[in-house]
Order: structure tokens, then C-alpha cells, then sequence
């Protein structure tokens, strides 16, 4: 989650729906149609790391004889975020249900790290909850199919350059690389590394027979 | 809206990224996207002439004694700040990634005992600014390695060595080699039984291969 990190940016730029609370001229550019004020109530989609800063400030003016006069105003912020697709109830509820069948890539590629943002921001425990199931039981998955490799033909070396090529039984073949279609990148990183550690060790034990 | 040729940058170092993990092969660097990082740049000037002018105005409004909204104008301000965040930290996160890589190269390839004729294939690929960078920090490297710790190869290979005699086979013609402990013959197709601290950094040259 770093300043660098890329993926930490392309979650960022994933799109969340808002609405405006107050009225803003000159901002008619976010909606598509420059030129022309933002109306309070307008809906639109802003990317993440626009729209968290601008739910977080508070609008109270800084000068401070304004500040006399509005002290009775509640802070009200620039705009209110709305809970994203991809954290919807039908979402939630699928999760539930099998969180392994879930087709997370195509909800979200960066499910994960999204998820962990918004929980940080409005502290929500139940979804938290929901999440952190569904990485313990995906992750279960994940060991499967990243340990599951062949063996028995000793070609350990020939498998070398693709980290995604699992199986080399064609039964096995179907099965895990249509589950490998629906992992997000946190899970895509974390199988990527566990299948390159057992090759690894897999490599150096029968090279030592 | 603003900021989206910043994603497609961003989009282009993931893809970068992601090439360089699953190739086992030496890291290769694509070419520098110029373009997009000029229209980006393009876009940062035209932000900050927006601040110029959201400045400008309300300068004017508050000498002619027309009250500021200043909700209105702190968001304006926030909304174009924020934009040029966003695009220097793409800028930058593209830039970081493909000095990571070059760093790497100079570790790897860089650092051989035929040091200074910086013979990466990647050149053309990087600008000139990456080329001045590569370059210092070669020497960078250099003066490290001639500093206190001139007994260990810094930059040798992270394998820990295992038999000491090892059987090697030429991969490339090379004419006759002169390394620091010896001459060698390099023939297509030859073989040598050798010690492996001697040829070391000709398989790292890809000029033999291991047994």
C-alpha cells in the first residue's frame, strides 16, 4: 500500500458512485458537460482517490468572520459516497453463499484491497467480517491448486518460465485454470508466489535424489 | 475527465510488471512511452493554470467587495489539487517501477568484471535522462565494490556455491577469453571441467552454461 505501489493505484482509480451535497459551479467537468455547475443531489461515478478526500473534508469556511456566522451550520462535506457495486447486498450475499465459485475478477480486480480501504474509512465490521472469510476460504483454494502440480513426469525443469501453467493432467488443467480466471490480483500475487515456492522446493528436492 | 491518461500509464507499468515476473529471463524494458507521459504533463500545466486563474478570481471578487463563496472555491481548489496529485503519483510510479528495473540491470548484467562498456540492448528503449541514471549508478556500484569491500564480489551470483569443480559447456563463440585466473578457449560446443568460481561471470554473460 505504498506510495509507489501500482496496484495500490489502479484500486484507487476505481470508480465509486457519489453525490454532491451542495451546489458547485465550475466543477460541471466531473459530470461531462463543462461549463456548467454541479447540482446539489447530482449522482455521479468518481474514482476512489477523488472522492475519499472530498467526502472527508469538512465544509466549514476558514475565514474567521464567517466562522461566526455559521457556527450554527453543521459541517456537511462536499459529497457523500454511496456503498460501490462491487460491496452491493447481492454481492454480500453471494459471497455467503459459496465464496468459492464467486467470480471475483469480474466483481472487482481489486476486490481485496478496495474492501480494506472502505472498511478503514467507515469501520464496517460486518463487512470486514464477510471479507476476511471469504480470503480464509478462497485461500484455501488458492494452497490447492498452487501445490497441485505434476510430479510424476519429472519435468520439473521444463515447467520453468510460466507460473501459470499448473497442471499438466489435462483434468486438472480445466479445473484450476477457470478458478484461476476468477481470483483478483491480491489473490493472483499470493497464488503466483506460494505455486513458485513449491516449485522451487519441488525443483531442489529431486534434483538432490 | 482529468487524470485518465494517468490510468493508462499506470495501466502500461502493471502490464510491464507483470511481464517481468513470469519472464524467467533477464529483465527487458519496454520502450519509454513518451507520448502519454508528455500529454500528461500536457495536462498538469493546464491544472495549474486553472489554480492560476481560480487565484486570479477570487482576487478580483474579494477587491471588488463581492462576497467569496469559499465552499466553492475550497472545493475547486481541492478538485484540481487532487488531480495533480493523482498524476504525479502516476508519473512517479511509472518512473520508480522502470528505475527498479534498471537498477536490477546494472546489478545483474552491469557489474561484470568487463565493467564500464555498458552493452545492455535495452539503450534505445530508455531516454536519455534513464541513460545518464543507469550510468551513475553503475558507478555507483563501482565505487562501492572498490571501497572496504573489495573481497567480495558484491554483485556475484546469490546461489551459494556448491561443488567446487563443475562441468560447463560453451554456448557462444567468443575466441580466446582472458579472466583473472587463466585463459580459456571458447569454442561452440566445447565443454570444460572447470572451477566454478573461475567462470562464474562468464555464465552470467550467457557466454556458458552450467551441467
Amino acid at each position: 500500500m505504498g506510495y509507489y505501489d501500482i496496484d495500490d493505484m489502479l484500486t484507487e482509480g476505481s470508480e465509486v458512485p457519489c453525490k454532491f451535497l451542495q451546489d458547485i459551479p465550475g466543477l460541471g467537468y466531473l459530470e461531462n458537460n463543462p461549463g456548467k455547475p454541479i447540482k446539489a443531489n447530482a449522482k455521479l461515478m468518481l474514482p476512489y482517490w477523488l472522492a475519499h478526500i472530498l467526502a472527508a473534508i469538512d465544509s466549514i469556511p476558514l475565514s474567521e468572520d464567517s466562522m461566526a456566522v455559521d457556527e450554527e451550520e453543521e459541517a456537511v462535506p462536499f459529497l457523500e459516497m454511496s456503498t460501490p457495486e462491487s460491496f452491493s447486498q447481492r454481492v454480500i450475499n453471494a459471497i455467503k453463499t459459496d465464496p468459492k465459485s464467486l467470480d471475483l475478477h469480474s466483481i472487482n480486480p481489486h476486490f481485496y484491497e478496495l474492501a480494506i480501504k472502505w472498511c478503514a474509512i467507515y469501520s464496517a465490521k460486518d463487512l470486514a467480517k464477510v471479507v476476511s472469510d471469504l480470503l480464509l476460504q478462497r485461500s484455501q483454494d488458492i494452497n490447492n491448486f498452487a501445490y497441485s502440480m505434476s510430479t510424476t513426469n519429472k519435468n520439473i525443469d521444463s515447467i520453468g518460465s510460466m507460473s501459470n501453467n499448473t497442471d499438466i493432467k489435462p483434468h486438472n488443467l480445466l479445473a484450476s485454470s477457470s478458478f484461476l480466471m476468477t481470483l483478483d490480483e491480491l489473490e493472483k500475487q499470493i497464488y503466483r508466489t506460494s505455486h513458485e515456492s513449491y516449485k522451487d522446493s519441488k525443483r531442489w528436492m529431486f534434483q538432490n535424489k | 475527465m482529468y487524470c485518465e491518461l494517468a490510468n493508462k500509464l499506470v495501466v502500461e507499468a502493471k502490464r510491464t510488471e507483470q511481464l517481468n515476473s513470469r519472464n524467467n529471463a533477464r529483465t527487458t524494458l519496454p520502450v519509454h512511452n513518451d507520448e502519454l507521459v508528455r500529454n500528461v504533463l500536457k495536462e498538469v500545466t493546464q491544472l495549474k493554470k486553472n489554480l492560476e486563474f481560480f487565484k486570479e478570481q477570487q482576487d478580483i471578487m474579494s477587491t471588488e467587495g463581492i462576497s467569496v463563496d469559499s465552499n466553492v472555491m475550497k472545493c475547486q481548489y481541492f478538485v484540481n489539487l487532487l488531480c495533480l496529485e493523482r498524476n504525479k503519483r502516476c508519473l512517479l510510479g511509472y518512473q520508480k517501477l522502470r528505475s527498479d528495473m534498471l537498477d536490477s540491470m546494472a546489478w545483474e548484467n552491469n557489474g561484470m568484471d568487463v565493467m564500464g562498456s555498458n552493452l545492455g540492448e535495452e539503450n534505445s528503449n530508455l531516454t536519455h535522462q534513464e541513460q545518464e541514471y543507469l550510468k551513475k549508478y553503475s558507478e555507483l556500484i563501482t565505487e562501492m565494490k572498490s571501497g572496504e569491500l573489495t573481497d567480495i564480489d558484491l554483485s556475484g551470483s546469490l546461489i551459494p556455491p556448491k561443488e567446487v569443480f563443475i562441468d560447463v559447456r560453451v554456448l557462444k563463440d567468443a575466441g580466446e577469453i582472458q579472466t583473472e585466473y587463466g585463459v580459456f578457449n571458447l569454442i561452440k560446443d566445447s565443454q570444460f571441467f572447470v572451477r566454478q568460481s573461475d567462470v562464474e561471470r562468464l555464465i552470467q554473460q550467457g557466454f556458458l552454461q552450467k551441467i
